[in-house]
């Protein structure tokens, strides 16, 4: 990503904002921006999902491949995330090998899901030692707005439970439901103006601080924390943030939920 | 299934899609879809799907690939590693450079690029879906986004094929038509003049055989041309 003139005015104003406790869209510390999910919209992908939030929109699709397994773990298959952000989708992206951002996103979505153990890898396996279900994992951005983080770790998680694992075409059984066992959840926060804001809008990451990155599992239990950027924080203000990110968690996963019983 | 025995007519003359030899895939086409770009497209053909960005014009950097006389056309196309049945391996191939490249052609030849000199305007054509015929949908889709983004232009740029399967010229080749098809014509058309500004070609015709796919295309290219006239109307409101 090209380097980004931050206009300091920009920040003095977010921090003006934040003394009254307000944000440049209007939207309270800890809301979220308008949430569209749409599941099962790419017809050759085997698990997708259009997230939409506020102006950011992201896909997820989910792909299988046919692996040997590692001669360590012969009864395992695999799962392999990978976040591509192209330039389609803002005036900042620039076309090249991925950049660190885009790595950083791709790991940070893919241990929050490897560590809560939603997917049981000797699940995936075939013939022990021979065969085994690669999940292929792809995180792709459309419009970028702020926080796609969030977007693809939603994404991520509502195509990969509602992934079919396509047996027939490989000529290995009849299709099945990939078997996930959790909705792992992540919650970000950017601290703009001197203090964490939830879902921070593009302008908002130009003009803030560091941010934080909350993957929570179905009992509340932490699986995966991330700090990006530069900047310093407290132990009261994660303890905030991380109070906060519980129940918006819940929300997001029961959101998840019933989006699957409609299916 | 074999190469020979696919058969892509029933006995009425219809295809395993419904179609008729000369009839398209049902499109559908919407402006504005990406919300930070300065013109954007969404276009689907079937069961291809594409999305397409127009961003600029912005200054051209680095300096040496600056026309101090024109803007420069920066096209990319690109299909996600999601959009066929077996995954891409994300990154520039061969395939996407060569159609980024005639896709630069066709557009360059109907923007108005001497309003901009040392400019360049960034055309981004993301697949998502593909479904035999996605240099068409993107050529199409980048079309109406860069009419989405108030840039200049001459006409617009139709993207059109037919082709050939089981010695029949067929209209809009399909997934199977396309694999098991013996001849693709993929065309480029400026509907106000029916001049041509994109064309390749492989596979085998005769000439009548290529004359009926080139008027296929042409009339093609009319019909698709006025749903892209409706995307942008229903954005903007007014006639064009």
């Amino acid at each position: 990503m090209a380097i980004p003139i931050i206009p300091s005015l920009l920040r003095d104003n977010l921090a003006a904002l934040a003394e009254d406790d307000q944000r440049l869209d209007g939207r309270a510390r800890f809301a979220g921006r308008d949430l569209e999910i749409e599941i099962d919209c790419l017809y050759n992908a085997e698990g997708s999902c259009r997230v939409r939030m506020g102006d950011t929109i992201v896909f997820a699709g989910v792909k299988f491949q046919i692996m040997t397994p590692y001669p360590d773990r012969p009864t395992q298959g695999g799962l392999m995330t990978s976040a591509e952000i192209r330039p389609v989708c803002g005036p900042g992206w620039e076309p090249g090998p991925p950049s660190e951002e885009s790595i950083e996103m791709g790991r940070v979505v893919d241990r929050g899901i490897r560590e809560s153990g939603c997917i049981n890898t000797t699940e995936l396996c075939i013939l022990p030692g021979e065969k085994a279900w690669q999940v292929i994992l792809d995180l792709f951005a459309i419009s970028d707005d702020g926080n796609m983080f969030d977007a693809f770790a939603l994404a991520a998680i509502a195509a990969l439970r509602t992934a079919t694992v396509p047996a027939e075409r490989f000529d290995v059984g009849e299709d099945y439901k990939l078997p996930v066992a959790g909705t792992p959840i992540m919650c970000s926060y950017q601290k703009v103006g001197g203090r964490f804001v939830y879902d921070a809008s593009k302008r908002e990451e130009l003009g803030g601080d560091e941010r934080i990155h909350i993957t929570l599992g179905d009992e509340g239990h932490v699986h995966s924390l991330q700090k990006g950027l530069r900047g310093v924080f407290t132990a009261d203000e994660f303890t905030e943030i991380m109070d906060t990110a519980q129940s918006r968690c819940a929300e997001l996963r029961e959101i998840v939920h019933k989006l699957e019983e409609s299916q | 299934m074999g190469y020979e025995d696919y058969q892509c007519m029933d006995e009425n003359g219809i295809r395993e899609d419904g179609r008729k030899a000369d009839e398209m895939r049902p499109v559908e086409i919407e402006c504005g879809v990406v919300p930070v770009a300065d013109g954007s497209a969404y276009i689907r053909w079937g069961k291809n799907e594409a999305i397409a960005a127009v961003y600029g014009p912005m200054e051209a950097h680095p300096r040496k690939i600056q026309r101090q006389d024109r803007a420069i056309l920066d096209v990319r196309y690109n299909m996600a590693p999601f959009s066929t049945s077996d995954r891409i391996r994300p990154g520039f191939n061969r395939r996407s450079r060569e159609i980024s490249k005639v896709t630069r052609d066709a557009l360059e030849s109907v923007v108005n690029l001497e309003l901009y000199p040392r400019s360049k305007i960034r055309v981004e054509i993301e697949i998502i879906c593909a479904e035999a015929g996605t240099r068409c949908c993107g050529i199409t889709a980048a079309s109406v986004a860069l009419a989405d983004a108030g840039i200049p232009m001459s006409d617009m740029v139709v993207s059109v094929a037919a082709g050939k399967c089981n010695g029949i010229v067929l209209m809009d080749l399909n997934k199977p038509e396309d694999n098991y098809g013996e001849a693709d014509l993929p065309m480029g058309i400026l509907p106000m003049t029916d001049e041509l500004v994109f064309l390749q070609m492989d596979g085998d015709l005769s000439m009548d055989e290529f004359q009926l796919a080139w008027d296929y295309n042409v009339k093609a290219a009319h019909d698709v041309h006025v749903i892209m006239v409706e995307a942008l109307q229903k954005r903007y409101g007014g006639d064009v």
